[in-house]
């Protein structure tokens, strides 16, 4: 709202006006996070609409330089995404591009990457401002011979989208969706608010995607995706009783309105069941009848009461089962994409609650060859994600840096300045997974650090840490034992060449000694050998087994791969025959419109 | 109790000789070869009232041939090598130049690489671990530290030294001027005569002290000889001053400061020697030596500057925490003849003071002789532990 001095008069803004004023607020507070968060965006409706339609998700993004920025200190950016998602039908293309909260998965207890609908209308209004282009957007469902081609722009008082300059057109792929955003930022490769940092956290995140990316002048790259399956999305939970407070509670509640207060207790929120709905009214001294009233119906104060009986209440823990896992399988195949890869650990934690909530916490700890020689001094890097999508700024405060800050790692064999973040060539990778995740901000880029969710990432962290630490372990005494085999063998001839000199000994008396050394060292170092052979198989095995357990994925996606290209064959020559009667019977169908026409 | 002696070089030669022969033996016949230590450590430290110094324990170190060991033995054969060499020569080194001489002899051989050190204490330690095998001092193997102290002033003092060549030097400090007569190398091989009977011999602890009360003309004014320590005594001021005490029949007193540091490192070692150097005490060490001072009651009785020690000197701290645990563990403060000189350590643990010898100087101040006479009176009062 504002207030016209003037003429004294107070108007309402829309969310749209609002958030146009203030898109420092959603991730646009800097030239370069304009770009990020243009890109991010794109790309995390793009996947979650592969997701949702069981589409493997193939996505290209091209971005380059157009010349110099009308904003100061910023180019004129090009950013293009490409998906082979299911299209967008033209009713919702406005919607989806050019309107303030209009979501499919608003309030939807899912753990996916979007779900305010904010994002992307605010790549567009970005856009407007600065390159006075809206959203270009290219889309076309499977069903539709041309793809709808349109700029997508917001009426920011009426926080509609509008599509101007609307066009059909042939093209090549059989569905999916392009956008593309002309805009004013500044692109920066690595580092905090690196493309290719968020890029790579997306890859580490998403083994069933392909994605192909374009970035300025350099040589395209694909990182083909390293599983077959499309991750399965738990279905919507509702909300706990003990997640709301009473203004939330309230809000929560004018939803439901038009329902009886039963359903949207037992419906409304997870765990309360009739019973339970009758024991709240009872112990909160309102009568019974009321549960049959809509909720519209209920006043201020019993609301209050009721709000007040549901925190005493003691309720069952929420149920796991809308939180989802990449699972160490897909994790541990994602994690060799990320370049020379030594050896790494995995581990995905069982479904949790934290702060009354379902939380699902997995860790990959990756140690790099070619960062070995970079020196053990440099931080480690680390990979952030919440509901997998990567996080990549204000990092001091959120709770997965503070989980790993905690950890003590000079333990597990990695440096680390005590309440700093460890050093070495290492990639912790930290991913997140809740319905309800709370977030510090708008823009979403810090977890918010509750002791309990702190806890449960230190856990994961500490059993993904004793795993490296084994295997270090085991690599410094192999070390050791080949150290010491080189000490004997270039100590033992000096000490006998030496005596011999000094007692002028006979040529004899030189060998049988040298005989006698190597006897003597001989032995220790036969021993040595022995714990060097044991230590060494030892290690071997373990790298095996790793590898082993690769070769079985490796073998199990083959066969997965080509059971399923056998069945989509099957498809093909059903749909095909099915097609093929359509097509017939639809041609017979009109041949009859026409005939009866004429007639 | 093992007791060392100084040996003839033939002896030592000999001794090494052996040494070689039964490891190179034990080699031919598949044995594994060791070599035997006096341990050098407190623990095998036994203080003996009556020899008065530090004496060490049946306790050995037994270092056998094996692959960590194999370094050292290497090192240690090596070295030998060069020292019996310049025994043969009449060469003598420094143990800085003799690391050198390593490093060189290293250096021209490809195949003794491996043996080379990295630094001077690495050599150091395989010289001593040799002297302790050998049962010898470094000196009879023709290695002297560069020493210093021991700047010696007297007219009633005659020292004659006994060449390597057999020819015999004398030296009539009297006849030296101002400057001192410094003892170096082996002061065993040097015979001490007076030509008078000597009232005491004065070690002061700072060397510029010494030479403060000479040229105020304390050796004129007394039948004395002053020495001056210059900090930590070394091997040779001890021996020097162990001399003094065997061959001139003169009591010697210790001028110094009043504080931990003082009374365990210097004195006692002036005195008793030290566990570093457990092998050595016999021959390097005065065991009657008297500490005058600064004595507690000297802080009172002249109204002396003291200080306090602060919890921010990390040293002085340490040295406190040093005394605590030599009363604790030192078998020399431990004993009952050496009683008072525990109790100073606990005055100076209990009052956490120090004082400085050269605050005697502010004892009236306008009188240069001021220290000289209040020395004098106390050793001719008895005031001394």
């Amino acid at each position: 709202m504002t207030k016209n001095k003037a003429n004294e008069k107070i108007v309402a803004n829309s969310t749209a006006e609002y958030f146009a004023k203030n898109l420092q607020q959603v991730g646009f507070s800097s030239p370069i996070k304009a770009v990020l968060t243009t890109v991010k965006e794109a790309m995390d409706n793009a996947l979650d609409a592969c997701e949702e339609h069981g589409i493997l998700p193939s996505i290209r993004v091209d971005i380059k330089k157009l010349g110099l920025g009308s904003l100061k200190n910023t180019d004129r950016i090009s950013i293009k995404v490409l998906d082979n998602g299911p299209g967008i039908e033209e009713k919702y293309v406005p919607m989806v591009f050019g309107q303030y909260l209009a979501s499919s998965k608003f309030g939807q207890g899912r753990p996916s990457r979007g779900q305010q609908g904010i994002g992307i209308s605010a790549a567009t209004t970005w856009a407007l401002q600065t390159s006075a282009i809206g959203a270009k957007v290219t889309t076309k469902r499977e069903n539709e011979r041309k793809a709808l081609r349109c700029i997508v722009v917001t009426d920011l008082k009426k926080n509609e989208g509008i599509l101007k300059d609307k066009e059909k057109i042939n093209w090549d792929s059989p569905h999916g969706t392009e956008v593309e955003f002309i805009i004013d930022g500044k692109i920066q490769m690595n580092g905090e608010g690196g493309l290719l940092t968020y890029l790579r956290g997306t890859i580490l995140l998403n083994p069933h995607m392909t994605l192909t990316y374009h970035l300025t002048d350099m040589e395209p790259v694909t990182v083909e995706r390293v599983i077959e399956e499309v991750p399965e999305i738990p279905k919507a939970t509702p909300p706990h009783p003990h997640t709301m407070k009473l203004g939330e509670f309230l809000s929560y509640a004018r939803l439901f309105s038009s329902h009886k207060t039963q359903d949207w207790l037992c419906k409304g929120f997870s765990r309360v069941s009739p019973n339970i709905a009758a024991t709240l009214f009872k112990d909160s001294g309102l009568p019974k009848s009321l549960l049959e009233k809509k909720v519209n119906t209920l006043t201020n104060d019993e609301m209050k009461k009721l709000f007040q009986t549901i925190q005493d209440f003691e309720f069952q823990a929420p149920s796991t089962k809308s939180v989802m896992s990449l699972g160490e399988k897909a994790l541990s195949l994602s994690v060799m994409r990320l370049g020379k890869v030594d050896y790494f650990s995995v581990v995905t934690r069982k479904p949790a609650i934290c702060d009354f909530k379902p939380v699902q916490v997995e860790v990959a700890i990756a140690r790099l060859f070619e960062k070995k020689s970079d020196g053990e001094d440099t931080s480690v890097q680390i990979l952030r994600f919440a509901n997998r999508v990567p996080l990549q700024f204000d990092k001091a405060s959120c709770a997965i840096v503070k989980s790993i800050s905690s950890v003590n790692w000079k333990s597990y064999s990695i440096k680390q300045t005590k309440g700093a973040l460890p050093t070495g060539p290492y990639i912790i990778a930290v991913s997140v997974v809740s319905p309800f995740l709370k977030f510090k901000n708008a823009s979403k880029e810090t977890i918010d650090a509750t002791d309990e969710l702190v806890t449960e990432i230190r856990k994961a962290l500490m059993k993904a840490g004793q795993d490296l630490s084994r295997h270090i372990k085991k690599e410094e005494k192999t070390q050791e034992l080949e150290n010491k085999i080189k000490h004997i063998e270039k100590f033992g001839p000096v000490l006998v060449n030496t005596l011999c000199r000094i007692l002028g000994a006979s040529e004899a008396k030189k060998k049988k000694a040298e005989e006698g050394i190597e006897k003597i060292l001989g032995r220790d170092n036969l021993k040595t050998r022995q714990q060097l052979d044991e230590v060494e198989e030892r290690l071997s095995v373990h790298l095996a087994s790793r590898r082993d357990q690769f070769d079985t994925f490796m073998k199990e996606d083959e066969e997965l791969h080509s059971r399923q290209e056998a069945l989509l064959r099957a498809e093909e020559e059903i749909l095909g025959t099915r097609h093929e009667e359509e097509t017939s019977s639809r041609k017979e169908v009109s041949r009859k419109k026409k005939s009866s026409k004429k007639k | 109790m093992v007791k060392y002696g100084i040996k003839d070089q033939k002896s030592i030669e000999k001794i090494a000789m052996d040494l070689c022969e039964t490891i190179l033996t034990d080699l031919t016949q598949g044995k594994r070869p060791t070599l035997q230590a006096t341990k050098s450590s407190l623990d095998n430290a036994i203080y003996s009232p009556a020899l008065g110094y530090l004496t060490p324990g049946p306790k050995k170190t037994v270092t056998e041939l094996n692959v960590s060991s194999v370094k050292k033995m290497s090192r240690a054969i090596f070295v030998l090598d060069i020292l019996l060499k310049n025994i043969r020569n009449g060469a003598v080194n420094t143990k800085r130049e003799l690391y050198y001489i390593c490093k060189g002899l290293l250096k021209q051989n490809p195949e003794l690489k491996p043996l080379d050190f990295e630094d001077q204490p690495e050599s150091d330690g395989i010289i001593d671990f040799l002297c302790e095998i050998i049962e010898c001092y470094r000196e009879e193997l023709n290695c002297y530290a560069n020493d210093r102290g021991g700047q010696t002033y007297s007219k009633c003092l005659i020292v004659t030294e006994t060449l390597p060549n057999g020819k015999k030097a004398k030296i009539d400090l009297s006849k030296l001027g101002t400057s001192p007569f410094t003892p170096k190398n082996r002061p065993q091989n040097l015979a001490l005569t007076a030509t008078k009977k000597i009232e005491f011999c004065l070690v002061v602890e700072s060397e510029g002290t010494a030479n403060t009360l000479v040229s105020n003309g304390m050796t004129e004014r007394y039948d004395c000889i002053v020495v001056g320590a210059q900090g930590v005594p070394s091997n040779s001021v001890r021996a020097w001053v162990k001399r003094i005490q065997e061959q001139v029949d003169v009591p010697i007193y210790f001028f110094g400061d009043l504080d931990a540091y003082t009374l365990q490192n210097i004195f006692r070692t002036l005195k008793a020697g030290s566990a570093a150097s457990i092998i050595r005490n016999a021959d390097f060490s005065a065991p009657e030596v008297k500490f005058l001072g600064v004595l507690p009651e000297d802080v009172k009785k002249y109204d002396l500057f003291s200080y306090d020690v602060k919890s921010n000197d990390a040293s002085e701290v340490r040295s406190l925490k040093k005394a605590q645990d030599a009363l604790e563990n030192d078998p020399f403060f431990k004993s009952r003849r050496n009683r008072p000189l525990a109790k100073i350590l606990e005055w100076l643990i209990e009052n956490k003071k120090r004082c400085e010898q050269q605050a005697f100087f502010s004892v009236d101040a306008n009188d240069p002789l001021a220290l000289e006479k209040i020395l004098v009176k106390k050793i001719r009062e008895g005031s001394y532990i």
